[in-house]
């Protein structure tokens, strides 16, 4: 039996919560709301006025127009986009390949290998920082987005496939085995099958790797030098001396390069449907 | 024509786990073939086997003739209905049925032939366009064998369709499977754990039993001739009964001695029962061999008395539960009879329907086939 408690306790717990839950919230939207006034503030109103909360006094629109033209951020959006796009495509093509393998095959060294993807997500990036320069200069990929794209891909393969093999695990057996009585070649099953049946999965990895590719200032750092190709987190690091640091220019930067992200997250959130795979069987 | 041979079929898992032992199965052409038995007796492996879902260890497999151990799956020209249907979520019912199909490049136009042909068979037409999510159980089961039907395979294999669906359901689809195997005239092997399915479906059951056949025969050849004394216990519900007997000779005369009361064995059992005089049988006979004994019975070969125990009324019938020495039977008799809990009640066996069984093999001790054509 639970033990009912007075109405004075409940309210008391509830008021608790709600407390708590709206300093967090608070908490984390602060720097969020600094952002968007810092970006409309000018210069002088910036320096004059040290409260960062205070709502800005005129609505100075036009640096995100200066951000985008003077600063450069238009190109480095773009360039960005050149990197992200193939470079998460990429990771979950080749990460979900392997988990089909791994989920569905029983070969010798399956689990080794399952264990290689797992341990390879624990090493720390930055010890790879000097191997990774090395060697992107030695096969001559240094500064160019090819090498980007490929450390992007490679370092997010062991998380992406050990997410999609976790979720495979969970498809029948029988959604391979019917197809395969009913003619169907391995790699059909993986594209016809499983792939759609992996679609909630893949969209939940997409905007997540999108959103770590995207935001990643480390590999562009170590592998870009030419300004012409650099992607947006370097671009808003560069803004730093280049401008004499202008505030409102980094602010409004940075407010367009989250806008990225958030319109990938609205756009695939509509295959984040639960429970697809309901109706396969007995249910 | 689709005949599907096993020979010494064996299937052994890592670990050494022998999950299927050399087993021998013919099935003929149309044949409707039932494997049955309790979990784990490897008829599912079997199956698979014969689906080409799992490696074969040893022995060979020949389906028309040809043999097709190391052919895949997709090329044994065969198709399954799973357990769990495995119908794939993402495609309509249509889309489902047509798949196979698609795959193996056959027109459009004979595609939406039979997979409309096939959805008015089994009355799924008005489905087409809906997505196994919003299916009912037994609507699901009817697409999986649509799916099956379409591709006109040389064999069916069906991998317990019905343990899903509801006693009702099961019941209706157990019937409408039996009018499709009439209709199609194919070659048909369907796995259950339920005896009263294999009774009821099979031309021919094949009784298995950790990894082996036990016996092989037509539903009513196993239920009156059963190799042993699993089989004789697996088919029929209530199950056989086993009364530990000893058998005696008094000048000549044998009798099937259960505790203080004495039974004439029917003269037709008496050479075979000879070797056993001195020794304890198991005695097997059904509840419906074993009637109260009163007034039309024949009770000449002597009664068993004992004290009822349990009474279930099933309405056309009455299963009486009765115990004797610490033994305990049941009896099925006609709903007239008025027993309660705690009454005498003496049986007069048909002692030339029982069976007897050796106590240390279990094998029948009346000569019985193993395999009821071979």
């Amino acid at each position: 039996m639970k033990k009912t408690e007075s109405p004075g306790v409940k309210l008391a717990k509830k008021t608790l919560f709600y407390v708590v839950a709206t300093l967090l919230v608070m908490t984390w939207l602060l720097p969020l709301v600094i952002g968007v006034f810092t970006s409309l503030k000018s210069m002088d109103e910036l320096m004059a006025d040290p409260v960062m909360w205070r709502p800005p006094k005129v609505l100075h629109w036009e640096n995100f127009v200066d951000t985008w033209n003077k600063a450069g951020m238009g190109r480095y959006i773009i360039n960005t986009f050149i990197v992200t796009v193939p470079s998460v495509v990429g990771a979950l093509l080749v990460s979900s390949l392997a988990a089909f393998a791994l989920a569905f095959y029983r070969f010798k060294g399956s689990r080794f290998i399952l264990i290689t993807f797992v341990a390879g997500m624990l090493i720390p990036f930055q010890m790879l920082m000097i191997p990774v320069f090395r060697m992107s200069n030695a096969i001559g990929i240094d500064d160019s987005w090819a090498g980007v794209m490929l450390f992007h891909m490679a370092f997010q393969l062991g998380f992406c496939t050990f997410f999609m093999r976790n979720f495979m695990k969970q498809i029948p057996i029988s959604q391979i085995e019917a197809p395969r009585i009913d003619g169907a070649g391995e790699f059909t099953i993986y594209s016809k099958i499983i792939l759609p049946l992996s679609l909630p999965s893949l969209a939940a990895l997409g905007v997540l790797e999108f959103t770590w590719i995207w935001n990643d200032l480390l590999w562009s750092l170590v592998l870009l030098r030419t300004d012409a190709l650099k992607t947006v987190t370097l671009g808003l690091a560069n803004m730093q001396g280049e401008f004499i640091s202008r505030y409102n220019l980094t602010a409004a930067g940075s407010i367009i390069a989250a806008l990225a992200p958030l319109a990938v997250f609205l756009f695939f959130q509509r295959w984040f449907i639960e429970g697809l795979t309901m109706g396969a069987d007995k249910g | 024509m689709a005949k599907v041979e096993l020979k010494n079929l064996v299937k052994v898992y890592e670990g050494n786990v022998t999950a299927v032992d050399k087993a021998t199965i013919t099935v003929n052409d149309k044949e409707f073939v039932v494997f049955v038995g309790p979990s784990g007796c490897g008829k599912s492996t079997t199956l698979r086997m014969v689906a080409g879902l799992e490696d074969i260890t040893e022995g060979e497999l020949y389906i028309d003739g040809k043999m097709v151990n190391d052919v895949p799956p997709k090329d044994r020209d065969i198709a399954m209905v799973f357990q769990n249907y495995a119908l794939y979520p993402h495609m309509t019912v249509y889309e489902n049925m047509a798949f196979g199909l698609k795959i193996r490049k056959v027109a459009k136009a004979e595609i939406d032939k039979r997979v409309r042909d096939a959805a008015r068979i089994l009355d799924i037409e008005k489905l087409l366009d809906r997505r196994p999510k919003q299916l009912s159980g037994g609507q699901r089961q009817r697409v999986a064998v649509g799916r099956a039907i379409v591709r006109n395979p040389k064999v069916f294999l069906f991998d317990e369709p019905l343990s899903n669906l509801d006693a009702k359901l099961r019941v209706q689809m157990r019937a409408e499977l039996i009018e499709l195997h009439n209709r199609l005239q194919a070659t048909m092997i369907y796995v259950t754990h339920d005896q009263v399915e294999a009774m009821t479906m099979g031309d021919k059951i094949v009784v298995m039993r950790d990894g082996k056949v036990n016996q092989i025969g037509s539903p009513l050849y196993l239920y009156n001739h059963p190799i042993n004394k699993f089989v004789a216990g697996f088919m029929g519900s209530p199950p056989m009964n086993f009364l530990t007997v000893k058998i005696v000779d008094e000048g000549g005369q044998l009798y099937v001695v259960v505790g203080n009361m004495k039974l004439k064995p029917a003269p037709s059992h008496v050479e075979l029962l000879k070797a056993y005089v001195g020794k304890e049988v198991s005695f097997g006979i059904r509840p419906e061999d074993i009637p109260v004994a009163a007034e039309g019975i024949d009770s000449s070969a002597g009664k068993i008395l004992a004290r009822v125990t349990v009474v279930e009324p099933l309405g056309a019938e009455i299963n009486i539960y009765a115990s004797t020495n610490e033994q305990s039977l049941i009896s099925r008799v006609p709903p007239h009879h008025t027993y309660k809990i705690g009454d005498d009640i003496a049986f007069a066996p048909l002692m030339e329907k029982a069976r007897y069984f050796d106590r240390e093999n279990e094998l029948a001790i009346l000569p019985v086939k193993f395999d009821e054509q071979a």
